[in-house]
């Protein structure tokens, strides 16, 4: 079989897996509050769960969008499927995927870099359910003992310091788009009231017609 | 029984954890079968069947860091929202602080306050429905739109190949610098965490990995690491 073919039938395969999988999740999810529902006859009014479900949506609606969109190119098909179901994209699949694509040298839009960076998210899923698993276990006894300088660290510091490595290792190959992909989003932040959905968006494309302005002009070797 | 301990019981009921496992079971299914794809096609396609070892250990080590991250964050979840819903919804999409929202706003719905004497079972209902139909957003659009989202890739790449390493980077770059700026706007101590991130990643990666190629499987955990010990140094010394 030729690299075609094969790019053919391994997006045939994820769409197969993928799709009935994050599907099913989305109803499964439902299963506790039918049965807390069932079990203690306590059914909201249905105008209530419509006014909470409107609500919700007004807040994070426009991500269900926006997320899978701008994150597509950094995770490809089956990594797309992956992390919307287990979550932690920004603070975990991503970083984890880029670097194994570095580590192994893999090119992306090649069989490799779609097998290195599935196999990355995979390994980085198997890790946070081992993750959430034992907090149930042995979480309120680990927090006890552990120093309060440690937690702190840990809750307000991690998410920023993975943020700023990931940018730092993509900064290094292209330092010039870098720069706008920083300015852009903490100037709108700062002078415009947009909603943060439209701060993604236009963060992320226009950062991309940059790189592309840069691309036609040979400046990105 | 004051209605209080009645929702934390509730919440906390033992058949919960098997409910709630269903759904956690299904992302670990997921993991497996893309590993089996990824083995079947390793072997046809005539990759080094190293490179994906390797790729999946990175993933594994990458996300301890951050995982830890998370550990703590549930046991703090499990207190508001119940051990076996903290579970659910931190093992798939959706990071602590959008549960929590979703569950508040369950509660707003109903005129009361999360967690008081008049957040009955009903309103504990509402905030179960607000995170699964939240939840259920991401999950439906990428279930069913994900493959036009793959030709929206390809007709923005033209089948250009170098262009399409450029742009997947760029719109990483994007990402991470949206992130970031949430991170810098936040306050000194994030700041310093999102600097001492970049600046020891990218010393990392261009000096020390250089010498030890070992060392880039880590390259994440340690800049992680250094990020923090600067910003919760600062916060020991200055605040």
């Amino acid at each position: 079989m030729n690299e075609k073919d094969i790019m053919k039938e391994w997006k045939r395969d994820s769409i197969i897996i993928g799709t009935p999988t994050n599907i099913l999740a989305a109803l499964t999810a439902f299963i506790p509050v039918i049965w807390l529902c069932t079990t203690y006859d306590c059914w909201p009014p249905v105008t209530t769960v419509l006014t909470a479900w409107g609500m919700v949506a007004a807040s994070f609606g426009a991500f269900y969008f926006v997320e899978p969109v701008s994150y597509y190119a950094a995770l490809g098909l089956s990594g797309t499927y992956l992390s919307f179901l287990s979550g932690n994209i920004g603070n975990m699949r991503v970083p984890c995927a880029a670097l194994a694509l570095d580590v192994t040298d893999s090119t992306p839009g090649t069989i490799q870099a779609e097998v290195v960076s599935t196999m990355a998210i995979c390994g980085s899923i198997i890790t946070n359910l081992i993750g959430t698993t034992s907090a149930v276990i042995i979480g309120s006894a680990v927090l006890a003992v552990l120093p309060e300088f440690i937690v702190s660290g840990l809750t307000q510091y991690a998410s920023s310091a993975i943020f700023g490595a990931t940018f730092g290792n993509f900064a290094i190959k292209y330092p010039k788009v870098a720069v706008f992909a920083l300015a852009i989003p903490v100037a709108l932040k700062l002078f415009t009231p947009l909603a943060a959905a439209w701060v993604i968006v236009i963060t992320v494309f226009g950062t991309l017609l940059i790189a592309r302005v840069f691309y036609k002009k040979g400046m990105l070797a | 029984m004051s209605v209080i301990e009645q929702v934390q019981q509730v919440s906390n009921a033992p058949i919960l954890w098997i409910l709630c496992g269903i759904t956690v079971v299904i992302s670990a299914v997921q993991a497996v079968l893309y590993m089996r794809q990824c083995s079947k096609i390793t072997r046809e396609a005539g990759i080094d069947p190293h490179i994906p070892k390797e790729a999946f250990r990175v993933g594994f080590i990458s996300a301890i860091g951050p995982a830890l991250g998370v550990f703590i964050v549930m046991v703090g979840l499990m207190a508001s929202i119940g051990g076996p819903m903290a579970w659910l919804r931190l093992s798939i999409i959706g990071a602590a602080a959008t549960e929590l929202s979703a569950a508040n706003i369950g509660a707003e719905a109903c005129g009361v306050a999360l967690g008081s004497e008049q957040y009955t079972l009903i309103c504990l209902a509402v905030s179960w429905f607000a995170m699964a139909l939240n939840g259920a957003g991401w999950l439906l659009f990428t279930g069913v739109a994900t493959p036009s989202l793959e030709t929206l890739r390809n007709k923005v790449s033209g089948g250009d190949m170098k262009w399409l390493v450029v742009l997947s980077g760029a719109c990483s770059l994007g990402i991470f610098g949206y992130l970031n700026s949430g991170e810098i706007l936040k306050g000194v101590g994030n700041t310093i965490a999102v600097l001492a991130g970049a600046i020891s990643m990218v010393i990392l990666v261009k000096t020390v990995c250089k010498k030890f190629p070992r060392l880039m499987e880590y390259s994440l955990g340690i800049a992680m690491i250094i990020g923090m010990i600067f910003s919760v140094g600062y916060d020991q010394l200055f605040r």
